[in-house]
């Protein structure tokens, strides 16, 4: 109740002081360019945005043709008088002549004819879309049906490679039991006026920013049932989700940045010595500090999925995305040494966090790979499609997780000693963490560091399978081995260098086998608990088996998690600082090799 | 008066003192980030959305079943490239495509072609699966020759055809060009401009709160120079970073043209934003408000800039891939003029500010 108590002065005066602090002309402008950027935003949606505008000449002999692709900007069209008869291409990226496309032979010329292609294909759907008879426009329809395949993990296992087709030599014979399914229904029962709407607006994507306006207001997306006509089979991957982005992170990360500038300049000519010298607990400091801004991002999300007559479920996903950024901002404050830096590091962590959340939301529709970012979430319940509770915890956990470890290590450095420092980032970087541990216990506070910093191994194996996963295939496979042991090798020496630096005469040669062997076990508990959790749905892909093995046995990841620890280990204690590099690489490459004689021997 | 000297020397350190705080290796790291991770997903994408691509490493026949009516599309499958029928029962069919040993099943209704309904076709695949994906964009080429053997069919009953157009097979486009010249080249090209402008708030706004404008004053230089010192600073590193972009575009095959004009536009812009972000911080001298109000004007800016054709990203676009003629001088004139102006404004505000300190 105290700490509440606490809690909610820090926050009041937090709001009074930002309000106060900030020049006074400061609200006025920020409400003209608010509205200014409201104006824009409408005048740049009627302008269109003109980033590849006349990228290519071409010339048409037709004129109700050289009409149509003069809509596209892309193009700059010339018209030719009719059976025009040129050398080559005469000049031109294309030339459209007597009903026949040709495109010069350069790069430029191929992107133009791909272009050109499907411009003319909205044309032609455009014509068709509007015929009486819909059904003589359009007689062939695709019902699209998924069948969920339960042998896909048990397949590397079994010697065959995932990502190859099954043979197809011969006749296939099920080995399993039948089951009689009765055939589909002949007719459609949707209205053909319905359908036509949807071709319609399915077809109509010339214009980009109608595209994005559409994702937005849901028109776009919705669909009615899975019929397709056959050029609407597997829809382009959803690039349009960049515009969650804007529209959902980019003000959440926005107002996360003022609680960093409060933090920072509690820090700035030690401005907060008072603060710190009351008896208000760290938690309360930091947790109050925090709150105006959460609530002001929480409304700010409200409004926007208001304002776009969205499920406000999407909030749900959106306030793990609000905690991390809070999490990160407050780090980030504390350990930026000048704006500079601080500017830097956060563009830094933005860019990171939003590649994050975007990239895997591309193959929302595609692959369960997808489900680590919680702006798929958002696109799933644009579409209309929803989510599971499964499905949530699976893409946010991660979000929770490594939030709550970063307010931790806030807390317990929010002191003088660490907040006025004038050291280096990475030295106090390793301050923090060195802070974080009991100098007291130190086998248990490796063995805890090891455990929370799992959320954050997980995140950046992520990445990096989201990165490789579009590599072909063993490339992705041996490029996502090698980095994932890198990065779990360079995560469980940090409890290392951080005590080495910290109490330098505790760890002996005697006490680093032990202190290796809790990093390791910590490390292992810790992965564990989480595919327990949640990962089960990644770990049944062959991309899963690669980052998770050895969920079997425990014994052997146990002895190559020891391993790693104790080279790396052993080279800091020899080598000193020098060691280090070489400790790392060492330990990745045993790592990497354990994990391909186990993957490899198994599936190849 | 501004002494060039002067400003050469605040130039120096301040660069020295990025280079110091590491922080510009951080930049740096940031922009090689978002260009591998963007080429990745480009050839990623490329490979899965392009059959082509992936035949080249996997020669596999794709089984698919076919149940349901015998109809032209049939023949059709069999006759596409990497596919293979089997006829067979629907149930049968589904068994097997979900222990993998098919690719797809369809089954097809017993609809005339020439009925008053739709055929439709329903087509099982396997979920959450990439190589369904690849099947899908083969499939898809199928109905598409299907459908239009249908609509033959059904000809007299439209009331318009359009004007039919020939295109020449397969000849390798792909959305990489308009990827990499329409938007990575601009952007990556564009973004020291950016970093520059945001480091310009933080190293004015800096000796304000540290409270070192005192001694700096004291010392034998104006606070103009100071100012200049320290755009000079940030300028400097955009054609650097810009330039050595496109070096390394160049060397991996991206070929781009007008360099030294791409160069140019981007050198301009990047004074422009700088000047502005200078402006700001000297108006409010305190980095939180100093960066939201220049952050949401950048955004309304740009946003207004972008849809104007003929706009600097788009001019870079077009000069790196030759499209253009010399009407881009032009607007690097335009860009020029506003730069001097607000040069001129950004000299007389600094000996505004350093008049009224002196006075208290």
């Amino acid at each position: 109740m105290h700490l509440l108590a606490q809690t909610l002065t820090i926050a009041r005066w937090e709001v009074k002081r930002s309000l106060t602090m900030m020049r006074r002309d400061v609200l006025p402008v920020s409400i003209v360019l608010f509205i200014l950027l409201i104006a824009v935003t409408g005048f740049a949606a009627q302008n269109g945005m003109h980033l590849e505008d006349r990228l290519y000449t071409i010339g048409v002999d037709d004129p109700v043709l050289a009409g149509v692709f003069t809509g596209d900007a892309r193009f700059t069209v010339a018209t030719l008088p009719v059976d025009t008869l040129l050398q080559g291409t005469g000049g031109y990226d294309l030339v459209v002549t007597r009903g026949q496309a040709v495109p010069a032979p350069t790069q430029r010329g191929r992107a133009a004819l791909l272009t050109l292609s499907r411009d003319y294909s909205r044309y032609v759907n455009a014509v068709y879309t509007s015929q009486p008879d819909l059904f003589a426009a359009y007689p062939l329809w695709i019902d699209l049906q998924n069948v969920k395949s339960e042998l896909d993990f048990v397949a590397t296992q079994s010697g065959q490679q995932v990502a190859a087709a099954p043979r197809a030599d011969r006749m296939p014979v099920p080995e399993g039991t039948v089951v009689q399914v009765s055939t589909p229904p002949a007719g459609i029962d949707i209205a053909p006026d319905q359908l036509r709407q949807q071709v319609a607006s399915g077809s109509d994507q010339n214009d980009q920013v109608a595209r994005y306006s559409d994702l937005l207001s849901k028109k776009g997306v919705q669909q009615q049932g899975d019929f397709k006509i056959p050029s609407q089979i597997s829809p382009p991957l959803p690039f349009d989700s960049i515009i969650l982005v804007f529209v959902f992170i980019f003000p959440l990360y926005f107002t996360s940045q003022f609680f960093m500038m409060s933090i920072m300049n509690e820090r700035v000519e030690r401005r907060g010595e008072p603060l710190l010298s009351t008896p208000v607990h760290p938690v309360a400091i930091i947790l109050g500090k925090a709150l105006p801004y959460l609530l002001t991002m929480f409304l700010t999300a409200t409004v926007l999925l208001l304002l776009m007559h969205a499920s406000l479920l999407i909030l749900a996903a959106l306030f793990p995305v609000i905690l991390f950024f809070l999490a990160s901002a407050l780090i980030i404050g504390m350990v930026a040494r000048s704006y500079k830096e601080l500017s830097f590091v956060s563009i830094f962590f933005s860019t990171m966090a939003t590649s994050y959340l975007f990239f895997p939301s591309i193959f929302a529709n595609v692959h369960v790979v997808s489900l680590i970012s919680p702006l798929t979430l958002i696109v799933l319940s644009m579409q209309g499609d929803g989510f599971t509770l499964a499905d949530y915890g699976y893409s946010t956990i991660l979000f929770y997780l490594t939030s709550l470890v970063l307010f931790y290590i806030g807390v317990v450095n929010f002191g003088e000693e660490q907040l006025f420092s004038q050291h280096r980032l990475l030295p106090r970087v390793r301050e923090f963490i060195g802070t974080a541990l009991s100098k007291k216990r130190p086998y248990l506070s490796l063995f805890l560091l090891n455990l929370l910093l799992i959320p954050f191994v997980f995140m950046a194996q992520m990445m990096t399978l989201v990165l490789f996963f579009n590599l072909p295939m063993p490339y992705s496979l041996v490029l996502l081995i090698i980095t994932a042991a890198f990065i779990e090798e360079l995560v469980k020496s940090i409890g290392l260098v951080a005590f080495l630096a910290v109490l330098p005469d505790l760890f002996t040669w005697k006490r680093l086998v032990p202190a290796a062997a809790v990093t390791a076990l910590g490390f292992l508990v810790g992965e564990k608990l989480l595919l327990l959790v949640t990962l089960t749905q990644i770990t049944e892909s062959v991309f899963g088996s690669a980052l998770f093995t050895s969920l079997q046995v425990l014994w052997m990841p146990l002895l190559l998690h020891f391993t790693g620890v104790l080279i790396v280990g052993a080279s800091l204690k020899a080598g000193g600082k020098r060691g280090y590099i070489p400790g790392l690489v060492l330990a990745t490459a045993v790592h990497t090799l354990y994990n391909l004689v186990l993957i490899m021997g198994w599936s190849w | 008066m501004v002494k060039p000297r002067t400003i050469y020397v605040i130039c120096k350190k301040e660069i020295q003192s990025l280079l110091n705080e590491r922080t510009l290796i951080l930049a740096i790291m940031l922009q090689v980030f978002i260009a591998l991770f963007s080429s990745f997903l480009m050839v990623g994408l490329t490979s899965m959305y392009d059959p082509a691509a992936i035949s080249q490493y996997s020669h596999a026949e794709y089984g698919i079943g076919y149940a349901g009516n015998d109809s032209a599309l049939r023949s059709y499958i069999d006759q596409a490239k990497d596919l293979r029928v089997f006829p067979m029962d629907l149930s049968t069919g589904l068994e097997a495509l979900s222990e993998r040993k098919l690719s797809a099943v369809v089954y097809v209704p017993d609809t005339r072609p020439d009925a008053t309904d739709p055929i439709k076709v329903t087509l099982y695949t396997q979920q959450n699966d990439l190589q369904s994906a690849v099947v899908n964009i083969r499939l898809k080429e199928v109905f598409i020759a299907y459908e239009k053997e249908l609509r033959q069919v059904r000809a007299a009953r439209l009331t318009e055809v359009p004007i039919p157009l020939k295109f020449p097979a397969q000849t390798g486009g792909s959305d990489f060009f308009e990827f990499v010249y329409g938007l990575l080249i601009p952007l990556l090209v564009f973004m020291p401009a950016i970093i520059s402008s945001a480091m310009i708030i933080d190293l004015i706004t800096e000796e304000y709160e540290h409270r070192t404008l005192e001694v700096l004053l004291a010392a034998p230089v104006s606070f103009a120079e100071v100012i200049w010192g320290k755009i000079a600073a940030c300028l400097v590193l955009v054609p650097i970073q810009a330039g050595a972009w496109m070096v390394l575009l160049q060397l991996n095959g991206i070929g781009i043209q007008h360099g030294p004009e791409i160069l140019l536009h981007v050198t301009a812009g990047s004074c422009l934003l700088v000047l502005l972000g200078a402006l700001t911080a000297l108006h409010y001298r305190e980095r939180t408000s100093a960066q939201f109000i220049f952050s949401t004007a950048l955004v309304i800016v740009m946003l207004l800039v972008l849809a104007f054709p003929m706009n600097p990203l788009n001019l870079i676009a077009r000069l790196s891939v030759g499209a253009i003629g010399g009407e881009h001088w032009v607007i690097l004139t335009g860009v020029l003029a506003a730069v001097l102006l607000l040069s001129l404004l950004t000299t007389r505000y600094a000996g505004i500010i350093t008049r009224r300190f002196i006075e208290g």
